[in-house]
């Protein structure tokens, strides 16, 4: 297993959801889970059925404890962003006093605009230092990153090559290459795509996966498949053309023609992205809550243990 | 004047701007309501941004642009569509504004501008509005309509124009022209110790790039902050309407609000809400009573019938959730017109499928 997640996707698709789904199944499983999100306002902490309100602390809460077989399972969710990863930079480089100043000044917006993707860079700079305080010993077994919005999760996974090209020398420069090196590791980091079955979204799984692949060289967990209905005694009712007028027929037709359109994208997800997939129920519930996550969490783990 | 349906919308505003989230449809919808509009006799233009490749191929757009193009399509009006090339806009900016042709090359040849026209954060939101300005002051269109940009923050588009001043006002960059005016050598202003340090994390050459930019760009600067508060004060107007457009997914949503919250705040409310892609209504009745006929079938032993009710159970709970998801977005509209969507059997990528989206949407008589 990768000691880093970094959930992807466009908007829309259920990202943040999948996100705490996989942190809930992680955990049930006995793991300490860091959830890292990028953005904040996402409503994590909600989604997991914690109080905290969301991750705007940069040290972190932890939001459930004291989960899975031997109560050693927990959750940890904190906010990362790029001034927080350049403020913390500057500090290595020994400029910690001087970080303060340029960070509460905005200065961020300037030099991410002298050299594009620097705070990008600086982000996944971070998430590298953390994945190294991962493992038995470490203080997390697990990372997973409620990547960035729509379309920005390509620039963002480019910004280390794209650095790498644009600056020379220096620190930034082993700094890009150390970060490509976790990004080319399979065991450091995966990253796992989220889409949801219809055209226009599995399209563009289809062209991020082989982009970010030529582009990155990262690798790939499973992709999941988000809100996939399935209905195989309507279907055959539809099939065998026995339906009742109004309603129940309408309604059965309707059904059944959502189910054979998910049947179809999942199958060509399956034919044309080399990855396995993970197809995640569809919930019909009002918003999402713990207990919709605690459901997911678990088709998530049975899904993975049936493809181990 | 409020608006009664989206007819009234198309037919008298000479702005509208869609906006929401990734994936809600957006584009789509810009493009239906643009169909709609060029079909009651508007000459109308539809800026979009980064649009599904089917999407551009049905309205003919096979490049990025800076110019919009016929699109063809038989209606009293005119229908005209471009895909925004964000750095061709910001290129033609600069010729604008540039004094003479060698600073005009100055700027254009250098990295850092080449950075600051696609990557600065905001640049694309910001060449957007910029678009949208020129194209209202263009006598061939009376309506302008403007997807935008997929963005982290909705409100990134309206906030673009005071960015870009914010960031000609910063204080890097008045210590970056300032060696220009005072007559010092770059080189011994890259001495000073903020720069030192800045060079030292970005790298000496990147660094030497940005202040050469900003030496160009002296001089212009006033003329960009003039253009940038006047695309503002647009966007600001009575002349802009913002048509939200969401789907009943709860991060959308959230999304939504907030952003017709903050519309608000500044004082352009939504003019009007489209909830697109929903689940259709199938006849009157509630889950629960779906779920008690499919429990007496059972009874009876008609295990078809149990399935045939149980399923619509399962629909009209889904049309319930998605109702109580939408309710917060509802409450936080105020008075704006709003539209339900359904859900159709095939994704919509043709012209007519979006002709077909664009009179459901206007016919719409807005409900609650």
């Amino acid at each position: 297993m990768s000691r880093m997640l970094v959930v992807a996707g466009k908007g829309g698709v259920g990202k943040t959801t999948v996100t705490a789904a996989m942190a809930r199944a992680s955990a049930d499983l006995g793991l300490r889970v860091l959830v890292v999100t990028l953005n904040s306002r996402q409503g994590l902490s909600e989604l997991l059925g914690g109080s905290a309100t969301d991750g705007s602390d940069y040290e972190g809460t932890t939001i459930l404890s004291g989960l899975g077989p031997k109560k050693t399972g927990s959750i940890l969710l904190r906010s990362l962003t790029a001034s927080d990863a350049l403020e913390d930079y500057l500090g290595t480089q020994g400029l910690a006093r001087l970080a303060k100043r340029l960070v509460s000044t905005g200065v961020v917006d300037v030099v991410a605009s002298a050299a594009p993707g620097i705070d990008d860079l600086l982000v996944l700079g971070k998430l590298k230092h953390l994945v190294g305080l991962t493992g038995p010993d470490g203080d997390h077994d697990l990372i997973i990153v409620d990547g960035p919005a729509a379309g920005h999760a390509m620039s963002f996974l480019q910004s280390p090559a794209a650095m790498a090209k644009t600056i020379s020398g220096g620190p930034l420069h082993s700094q890009s290459n150390e970060v490509l090196a976790m990004l080319h590791d399979p065991d450091k980091c995966r990253v796992i795509m989220v889409t949801l079955p219809e055209t226009t979204p599995v399209n563009e799984l289809i062209e991020t996966t082989a982009l970010l692949t030529e582009t990155v060289g990262v690798h790939f967990g499973p992709v999941v498949i988000n809100g996939v209905d399935q209905a195989p005694e309507i279907t055959a009712l539809v099939a065998a053309g026995r339906l009742p007028e109004g309603e129940l027929g309408d309604a059965a037709r309707y059904r059944a023609s959502r189910c054979a359109m998910h049947a179809h994208e999942v199958e060509r997800v399956n034919q044309l992205v080399a990855t396995r997939s993970i197809s995640l129920p569809h919930i019909a519930s009002a918003g999402l809550s713990a207990g919709d996550i605690k459901t997911l969490a678990q088709a998530l783990s049975v899904e993975l243990s049936a493809q181990s | 004047m409020s608006k009664k349906n989206f007819r009234d919308v198309i037919s008298t505003s000479r702005i509208v701007v869609c906006c929401g989230s990734g994936g809600v449809g957006k584009t789509t919808t810009a493009a239906a309501l643009a169909m709609q509009a060029a079909e009651i006799g508007r000459r109308v233009v539809l800026i979009t941004i980064d649009p599904a490749k089917r999407l551009a191929d049905a309205l003919g757009l096979s490049e990025l642009s800076n110019e919009p193009s016929r699109v063809e399509h038989e209606c009293s009006g005119e229908l005209w569509a471009m895909m925004l090339d964000a750095r061709a806009t910001f290129d033609e900016v600069i010729r604008q504004q540039s004094r003479d042709k060698q600073q005009e090359q100055a700027i254009l040849t250098n990295p850092f501008y080449s950075n600051i026209a696609s990557r600065l954060s905001g640049s694309q939101e910001y060449m957007a509005a910029e678009k949208l300005y020129e194209l209202f002051n263009d006598d061939r269109f009376d309506l302008v309509i403007v997807d935008t940009p997929p963005t982290r923050e909705a409100l990134d588009f309206l906030e673009a124009p005071q960015k870009l001043m914010n960031f000609l006002d910063h204080r890097v960059y008045r210590w970056l022209v300032m060696p220009a005016r005072g007559g010092l050598r770059v080189l011994n202003f890259a001495a000073q110790p903020i720069l030192k340090t800045i060079g030292r994390v970005i790298g000496a050459d990147v660094l030497a790039d940005a202040i050469n930019f900003f030496q160009a760009f002296d001089g212009i600067e006033e003329g960009f902050r003039q253009r940038a508060l006047a695309v503002q004060t647009l966007l600001k107007s009575t002349d802009s309407k913002y048509v939200v457009v969401a789907s009943a997914h709860h991060d959308t949503i959230r999304e939504a609000i907030f952003f017709t919250d903050e519309l608000a705040r500044v004082g352009t409310p939504v003019t009007g809400l489209i909830i697109n892609r929903l689940q259709p209504k199938f006849g009157k009745g509630s889950a629960t009573s779906s779920t008690t006929a499919a429990r007496k079938a059972t009874q009876d032993g008609d295990t078809d019938l149990a399935a045939l009710h149980s399923n619509l159970a399962h629909v009209r709970r889904i049309v319930q959730a998605e109702e109580a998801t939408l309710k917060p977005l509802l409450d936080s509209v105020g008075s704006a017109l709003v539209v339900r969507l359904y859900q159709r059997a095939t994704d919509v990528h043709d012209l007519d499928a979006i002709a077909d989206l664009g009179r459901d949407l206007v016919a719409s008589t807005p409900t609650r």
